[in-house]
């Protein structure tokens, strides 16, 4: 688990492992009920013409983001001990395109795959097989691409440092971010989600 | 007469109004508790009166016998001094990267020094940054030095000391101490060279979860 109560060793393993479940069932409810167990409202992003995901995504950080910066300001929650995934740019960069490429095609993000494969989709499926496919081929092939793996190391990198601004700054910076990507993702909506209807 | 109806904002847009406000409020915040720091100075100065945050030699001596591994022991010497001797299990951290050491503020910390300023300091230092359980080694590492590695009978001992001594001179044996007795308890133990640290042999470190490796 990533957060503090973990970290403060207030429960074990174990009990991590059954609020990991509970968690889960949660997230991938609610990503159901977000319509994104269909490969069609996910790809229909990628065409411009539905940013539900987008949409989703972004109100999913800005709660986040928000709730996490009010809970440590009033002192309820020490983010020193929430974990922050190291940043290896070059690799991620990689990766991040290559996952983007299995959307496209796949109509699927692993997590969302896991979601459709819940409600009886077979693309889903075929889809899951895909990721232990690559996991394991992953495997095989480490040993050729570790120093890439590792390359561009910048440690736990947060924006507020990297850049030197203020946190609160880039709280507010992203908040405003999402105002506009949700505006912004309406008017386009509107666009192609007309072309496509013409057409 | 038509009265122009008052503007309701839509639901999409009363929520991109309270993260709007929630986000511009937060601009003068930081969610990290930085350097400046507010310190209850009649609680600390109560710890320091009652003495709770000491360890003696003794004590971190059993602990390491034991095997307990409910402990952070912290060398805040030299590097250097560090490679020449330190007391097992502990880790090395200058007092300038010890408030970046990975530490946990619900950990039992037990800072070493030489003697005892560094400790004091670097303990000042933690308790600041609301670490709760930190511990100064009592006399530092030259309490160490004097009382488990060269314990001494005096040459008048009473035979209860002579039996505290055959107990200690047991937990010196453990560390690779030398018992001072005789002729040799008049001399300085810092004649006595000091256990040679074998670079080659693994430090025992206290077992602890690994650091995982997490992520989506």
């Amino acid at each position: 688990m990533m957060a503090p109560l973990y970290s403060y060793g207030l429960f074990g393993d174990e009990f991590s492992l059954v609020l990991a479940f509970i968690i889960g069932i949660g997230f991938g409810f609610f990503l159901e009920r977000a319509g994104f167990g269909s490969a069609k409202k996910l790809a229909a992003q990628f065409y411009l013409t539905d940013l539900a995901v987008f949409k989703v995504m972004f109100t999913a950080i800005v709660t986040a983001m928000l709730g996490l910066f009010y809970l440590s300001w009033i002192g309820w929650l020490d983010l020193s001990l929430v974990y922050l995934t190291p940043t290896f740019i070059w690799p991620q960069i990689a990766g991040g395109i290559l996952l983007g490429f299995g959307f496209v095609v796949g109509g699927y993000c692993p997590g969302t795959s896991l979601v459709a494969a819940s409600t009886g989709k077979v693309d889903a499926l075929i889809y899951i097989g895909g990721i232990f496919a690559g996991i394991f081929a992953f495997g095989e092939v480490f040993p050729r691409i570790t120093n890439f793996f590792y390359s561009g190391d910048m440690g736990e990198v947060t924006m507020p440092a990297l850049f030197g601004l203020p946190y609160g700054l880039v709280v507010f910076a992203v908040v405003l971010m999402a105002l506009g990507g949700f505006w912004g993702a309406g008017a386009v909506e509107r666009i192609f989600g007309a072309k496509q209807a013409e057409s | 007469m038509e009265t122009k109806s008052p503007w309701r904002p839509t639901r999409n847009q009363t929520l991109a109004l309270i993260a709007f406000f929630l986000g511009a409020l937060a601009i003068p915040g930081n969610p990290y508790q930085g350097s400046v720091v507010e310190l209850n100075t009649q609680e600390l100065a109560t710890i320091v009166d009652t003495e709770v945050d000491h360890v003696t030699a003794e004590e971190l001596a059993d602990w390491i016998i034991q095997g307990d591994t409910e402990y952070r022991l912290i060398d805040l010497r030299e590097e250097a001094a560090f490679a020449e001797y330190h007391i097992p299990t502990s880790e090395n951290v200058p007092t300038s990267e010890l408030l970046d050491y990975p530490l946990l503020r619900n950990e039992k910390i037990v800072l070493y020094s030489d003697g005892g300023i560094h400790s004091a300091q670097a303990w000042m230092l933690l308790r600041a940054q609301r670490f709760q359980g930190v511990y100064i080694l009592l006399g530092g590492l030259d309490s160490w030095i004097e009382e488990i590695l060269f314990p001494a009978l005096p040459t008048d001992a009473t035979p209860q000391q002579t039996a505290e001594f055959e107990r200690v001179a047991h937990v010196s044996k453990f560390f690779a101490g030398t018992p001072r007795t005789g002729v040799d308890a008049q001399s300085a133990s810092a004649a006595i060279p000091l256990p040679t640290m074998d670079p080659s042999a693994a430090p025992i470190v206290p077992k602890r979860k690994r650091k995982k490796k997490k992520g989506c």
